[in-house]
């Protein structure tokens, strides 16, 4: 195993789960002195090598929960445990892309992506051959030495995925990660993503505003409601069988099936996002 | 595929940008620096015309023959290069210790968010101050050598690197903390990986301004008193209203400070190379 695994990890054989969100609440203050709950009760299960997908309307607070789970926000009353433990701090078991830049622009991609062995302590020669390794896998090996501007948006995810997995987490954690991209290049970038996964045996959980994009993914696809204090309103098993075809997918009638059905739910929610909307607007 | 798609748009991207600054310049470089001698040569000559036929008083605005003579004097004859080392010395002191204090008092208030708002008050008010009025009182303090130069040129740069090192450190995209963070950075490793470059960044944005300032306060502080130095050779020279000597002072500080600003130039570009041209 890579030395970035924490010596507190359990035996394999145990079927503690990935991340279990426990009665989480996260309240925001605001500047006017208030406060508002972003998130409320949110209970919520990620089994270990589970892709699930959280979908909800804007301001539903998908990206709280995600930062509960990674340590970067605490909740407000609740618990998140990863594995059995409860996350203090930044979860040391996982990974997260963001969905705004990450990359240090000062560093190299090769350095960039080398990163977390270079946290960890391994020294920058071994750190360099394994980042070539991984940006040999995400396609970017005549990349090596460019600085993050001088790359596409889709290269600059690649990038982002390499620097993510080369610490071999057991929980991925993706927001909205591919959002900037055109609509092909996200594909491209969607099929790539569960290339890497199907068989890793990680958790994934992956943010999303677009349905289509979590049915396709997910084994599982957990519906917010509408925000402000928004809890999870609904869960759907996606049984569409694996290894998938991400750009022949959109044509399968299971997968037309199970969009109709999800849709129907979400719509809701989002109608009841847009009516408040209008509410306030008008007020 | 979407890596040549990439690499494709990209390069149309460039040559856009070249046809446009091609539309836009008109002028080739080579025909411009042509012009631009062409301008210098024509206000010269109306100069030294001027001063000849009378027009101008020669006393006060000397012809430009004579000011180049006198450049040439002082540099033939050796005269300028000991005040020219003395004024670099003190320039060179009063950058290094100002950078490497403002650098450490901008890192520690932007970390601690206590001394921060401790110090804020005070801060400010020191830069307030017109410096200038400092640098009698470094004469008293530090005497007419290096040193009351080296101080009055510190309180101008420190200021500066400070406040944009303050700046570059509370600045940071909080994305690029948060990921080094999920990646296993510890404090260490966020100020060394994220913070330091980050502030980098702004302090080499100032660098033309601290240079300059630092040279500022050097040249002014040996006006003020001293013996040695440009501005010394300067005050002499307005002494015994020899206002040649001034002229020449001051276009041989001018040839200096240009030399020095392409060099940073040079190390700027070399240092923020991975920032995207503008």
């Amino acid at each position: 195993m890579s030395t970035t695994t924490p010596p507190d990890r359990r035996g394999d054989a145990a079927p503690e789960p990935a991340l279990v969100w426990r009665g989480c609440t996260k309240t925001f203050e605001t500047p006017g002195g208030g406060s508002y709950d972003a998130v409320r009760d949110i209970d919520l299960v990620v089994p270990a090598g589970r892709f699930v997908s959280i979908v909800g309307p804007t301001g539903s607070g998908k990206s709280t929960i995600l930062n509960m789970a990674a340590g970067l926000l605490e909740a407000s009353s609740g618990e998140v445990e990863s594995f059995g433990a409860p996350v203090r701090g930044v979860n040391r078991r996982a990974s997260y892309m963001f969905q705004q830049d990450a990359l240090l622009p000062w560093k190299t991609v090769l350095d960039n992506v080398a990163l977390g062995l270079t946290f960890a302590g391994v020294d920058t020669r071994e750190a360099h051959d394994r980042a070539r390794v991984w940006l040999e896998r995400v396609g970017l090996k005549a990349f090596t030495d460019r600085y993050p501007h001088q790359l596409s948006g889709g290269m600059r995810k690649r990038t982002a995925i390499a620097q993510a997995w080369i610490v071999d987490p057991d929980i991925l954690l993706m927001d909205e990660p591919f959002s900037a991209l055109d609509v092909q290049t996200r594909q491209i970038m969607e099929n790539e993503l569960l290339n890497l996964w199907s068989g890793s045996g990680k958790a994934a959980v992956f943010i999303t505003h677009d349905l289509d994009e979590a049915i396709a993914l997910s084994d599982e696809v957990v519906i917010l409601g509408a925000g402000p204090g928004s809890t999870v309103v609904a869960t759907y098993e996606i049984d569409i069988p694996r290894p998938r075809d991400l750009l022949e997918i959109r044509d399968d009638p299971a997968f037309i099936d199970l969009h109709r059905e999800i849709w129907g739910r979400l719509k809701q929610e989002v109608e009841r996002t847009y009516a408040a909307q209008n509410e306030r607007e008008s007020a | 595929m979407s890596a040549q798609g990439g690499t494709t748009r990209d390069d149309t991207a460039l040559q856009a940008a070249g046809v446009r600054r091609r539309q836009g310049r008109g002028v080739s470089n080579l025909a411009m620096r042509g012009l631009q001698l062409l301008l210098a040569l024509v206000v010269l000559g109306l100069w030294e015309l001027g001063g000849r036929a009378g027009l101008i008083d020669q006393f006060f605005f000397p012809l430009p023959s004579d000011i180049f003579a006198t450049v040439w004097t002082w540099v033939s004859s050796g005269y300028v290069f000991p005040h020219l080392w003395v004024t670099m010395q003190e320039s060179v002191l009063a950058f290094v210790i100002g950078a490497a204090l403002g650098l450490f008092l901008g890192f520690l208030l932007a970390r601690v968010r206590f001394l921060d708002r401790l110090f804020d008050p005070f801060l400010q008010m020191f830069n307030a101050l017109p410096r200038v009025v400092l640098a009698p009182i470094f004469l008293l303090w530090f005497g007419l050598g290096i040193w009351s130069k080296v101080a009055f040129g510190v309180t101008l740069v420190f200021f500066i690197v400070f406040f944009n090192t303050l700046e570059g450190v509370k600045g940071v995209d909080r994305v690029l903390v948060d990921n080094a963070r999920m990646l296993g950075a510890k404090e260490s490793h966020l100020l060394r990986h994220v913070f330091v470059p980050s502030a980098l960044t702004w302090i080499f944005s100032s660098l033309h301004i601290s240079v300059g300032f630092a040279i500022t306060g050097a040249v002014v502080g040996e006006y003020l008193g001293a013996s040695a130095g440009v501005g010394y050779a300067i005050a002499q020279a307005q002494g015994v209203f020899d206002t040649r000597g001034v002229f020449a002072g001051m276009f041989i500080l001018m040839v200096v400070v240009l030399v020095v600003d392409v060099l940073v130039n040079r190390l700027e570009r070399y240092l923020l190379r991975w920032r995207p041209a503008r």
